[in-house]
């Protein structure tokens, strides 16, 4: 067992320095360390803005997400690697050709998990803030507690998440009966007794008064969860095989002004049916822009009348670039191997697809606007945001092909593409504070956009594609 | 067109093996040639794939390039059809230099590479849809239909490629390199993951397409399956070529491929 568990932590780390590369990965607790340090100095103006209560919520949430996406990588995990590498196979399916039993195994890696991401994320997270708490007024025994109930809220995400696919696998009605009880018991306490549920998370509870008995409840909810999860774990999953009619011819016929109708049909198929178009939108996408709205919000007072809106368009077009990596991660270049399809006609019908993508971020800053009383700054906003995430495009494409989720790991290529977008952005932002309707200039970057792309199509059709 | 054999070989003049008769040099040089490889070389940093190889292949050959695992088959029909960039030499394929034109190579052949891979999240009729699409394929359902029915998987057709067992997406994988018909099919492996009635199908529709005037150029390291269905051979080692021969020839002098396999692999093994 823990030969299996010792390997299973090296398996792990190779997953990732495969991806990051062993030095970028490594830093990743050091940066994690730095992020916590700094940001603690900066509680004191988050706490002039927002409750204190609602911050040590929002932090506790963010662990009990991190172990719901641990959770999910985890059992998704040997499928994510084939995608991206071809032929993966992980320890946690060894059960299939050596003599342990699949619940050993499952304990094993749900163990490791626990370690390894104690060790990546919540270590370095209390770390930092507990280095900045003499700092800024904070005894040493608030971040001791908080290092408890963040590793108490990542395990009940953790076991949650599994507790709920070992369910999945043994009867998709049940699961279903489960879910629908806990939204309708929550929503019917928030809506008929004025009670948010958030509040009686038991981490967060702990974190707001520490008792022994609610310590050992809370760890109790962690350990029944993972018992039933090991018990009933089975790796006898029923038919899984999806069947649907066939939706890319008329798909392509919809898309048939852009230059390679069947390419971008298959992407937005690709996008649909990998259920990544909703879960990007969600996780990569809208999260992290609400955190940057609530983040900017703090600085109302400090920036020019529509400053906030046009900072938030800006940032946002920055991220709606990413979603290139959406329509790149799920297409290997090894299905076009056999077919008359040169790589620029790829990167180009990426480029198409990514521009149908570009509503999301479009209707977002609408939806801005309207809500935060921007509607005189929505056209500069606007353009901003997409003058940005079709340069950021660009440059991506540039230095990533149509790799972009393996090569922005890459040093050279990360400092290239931050510097090339860096000084746009601080020309953008200057310009923005000065009037905003000078950020209407924005629309300038199509053109060093058009000719990073022009530049790519050459450099990329002449050098042999890395299959990932 | 059966290959030509050199006058001096054919008539048993030579010794068993039969081995550098005809090195680096054309089985057929009296036929058109539809693939050309001339001192193509590959080079992964370190690592020699392929090491200044020389071939060709004739119209109406079923040619099997046979070497065991590592020895540069798969690099070999990555560059003959335009995935990968030879390092140094040159090669045609249907006359088109494959460095220069790699898609025109594409648009011509038929490919089955090593890894079935059709994408993941689409169907098997909408992979199909999609190849006919981007080849420019006229009737590709009606087409589609044949195969299916021909290889057996119609109750696949509506499966995403995901859920596909190895040997439907390599059914699949087969169907896209030859719903165009073309008239050179290069072939990764071609019957690895077929069971035995399956093997027999695919082994005769092979044979009877080569009769019809095309050809193929099959990389496999089963050497049952070369000696069955090739005509021409050539045998690779550790990225160089260690011989190129007709199976005719051998079976003349009463020999197994897999036995000159064996001998000329550990005689090089050895040096």
């Amino acid at each position: 067992m823990f030969k299996l568990f010792t390997n299973m932590l090296k398996e792990e780390w190779r997953i990732h320095s495969t991806i990051f590369g062993s030095l970028s990965f490594a830093l990743f607790p050091v940066m994690i360390f730095g992020i916590a340090f700094m940001g603690s100095f900066l509680l004191p103006l988050f706490r002039a803005v927002i409750p204190g209560g609602d911050l040590s919520m929002i932090v506790h949430a963010l662990f009990l997400l991190l172990g719901i996406m641990v959770g999910a990588f985890g059992l998704i995990g040997q499928e994510a690697m084939n995608r991206r590498f071809g032929q993966a196979s992980l320890l946690a399916y060894s059960a299939r050709s050596l003599p342990i039993s699949v619940q050993e195994i499952f304990c094993t890696f749900v163990i490791k998990d626990t370690v390894y991401y104690f060790c990546l994320w919540v270590l370095p997270f209390v770390g930092g803030f507990a280095l900045a708490s003499p700092f800024i007024g904070i005894p040493l025994s608030l971040p001791a507690l908080l290092l408890l109930t963040l590793t108490l809220a990542f395990l009940t995400g953790l076991s949650v998440v599994f507790f709920l696919s070992t369910v999945y696998a043994r009867s998709k009605l049940y699961l279903g009966v489960i879910l629908a009880l806990l939204l309708i018991s929550g929503a019917g306490l928030y809506l008929f007794a004025g009670i948010n549920i958030a509040l009686f998370f038991p981490p967060l509870m702990l974190f707001y008064s520490f008792s022994w008995v609610l310590f050992g409840f809370t760890c109790a909810v962690i350990l029944c969860l993972s018992a039933v999860a090991v018990l009933l774990f089975t790796s006898e999953y029923t038919d899984t095989a999806q069947r649907y009619s066939s939706v890319l011819a008329p798909i392509a016929q919809r898309l048939s002004f852009f230059p390679y109708p069947p390419l971008a049909a298959k992407d937005l198929i690709d996008l649909s049916r990998s259920g990544s178009f909703i879960g990007q939108t969600i996780f990569s996408f809208l999260i992290p822009l609400g955190l940057l709205w609530f983040l900017l919000s703090v600085l109302t007072r400090l920036l020019p009348p529509g400053g906030v809106l046009l900072l938030f368009a800006i940032l946002t077009g920055v991220i709606a670039s990413t979603m290139y990596t959406w329509i790149t991660a799920f297409d290997s270049y090894n299905s076009y191997t056999c077919l008359p399809v040169s790589v620029r006609a790829l990167l180009t019908s990426k480029i198409c697809s990514f521009t149908v993508l570009q509503l999301i971020p479009a209707a977002l800053i609408i939806v801005v606007s309207l809500l935060s009383n921007g509607v005189a700054y929505l056209i500069p906003a606007l353009v901003l945001c997409l003058s940005i995430s079709f340069f950021s495009l660009a440059v991506t494409v540039w230095q990533t092909g149509l790799s972009p989720s393996v090569m922005v790991y890459d040093a050279k290529v990360l400092v290239t593409y931050l510097f090339v977008l860096g000084i746009a952005l601080i020309v953008l932002i200057a310009l923005s504070f000065m009037n905003p309707y000078y950020s209407l200039a924005s629309v300038l970057l199509f053109l060093p956009g058009w000719l990073f792309v022009r530049e790519s199509f050459m450099k990329w059709d002449i050098l042999d594609q890395p299959t990932f | 067109m059966p290959p030509q054999v050199p006058a001096d070989v054919s008539s048993g003049k030579m010794d068993i093996p039969l081995i550098h008769y005809s090195k680096n040099m054309s089985l057929m040089e009296n036929s058109p040639e539809i693939i050309k490889a001339l001192g193509l070389f590959k080079q992964y940093g370190d690592v020699t794939a392929i090491d200044n190889v020389s071939l060709s292949v004739g119209k109406g050959e079923l040619f099997g390039l046979l070497g065991p695992n590592g020895s540069g088959k798969t690099t070999m029909i990555k560059m003959l059809t335009g995935q990968v960039r030879p390092t140094g030499g040159s090669a045609t394929v249907l006359g088109l230099d494959v460095e220069k034109d790699p898609i025109g190579v594409r648009e011509r052949v038929g490919i089955i590479p090593e890894q079935e891979t059709p994408p993941s999240f689409l169907t098997a009729t909408e992979y199909l849809d999609f190849v006919g699409d981007v080849r420019h394929i006229e009737d590709v359902q009606k087409k589609a239909d044949w195969w299916f029915d021909f290889l057996d998987f119609s109750d696949k057709r509506d499966v995403l490629c995901k859920d596909l067992s190895r040997g439907t997406r390599q059914k699949l994988m087969f169907t896209q390199a030859f719903l165009h018909k073309p008239v050179l099919a290069l072939i990764d492996e071609p019957l690895i993951n077929f069971d035995p009635i399956m093997q027999h199908k695919v082994k005769d529709y092979l044979a009877e397409y080569v009769k019809a005037g095309n050809t193929i150029f099959i990389s496999t390291h089963i050497l049952q399956i070369a000696e069955e269905i090739c005509t021409g051979f050539a045998i690779l080692h550790k990225g160089k070529l260690l011989h190129t021969g007709t199976v005719a020839l051998l079976k003349e002098r009463d020999q197994h491929l897999d036995d000159f396999f064996l001998s000329l692999v550990q005689k090089d093994r050895h040096v």
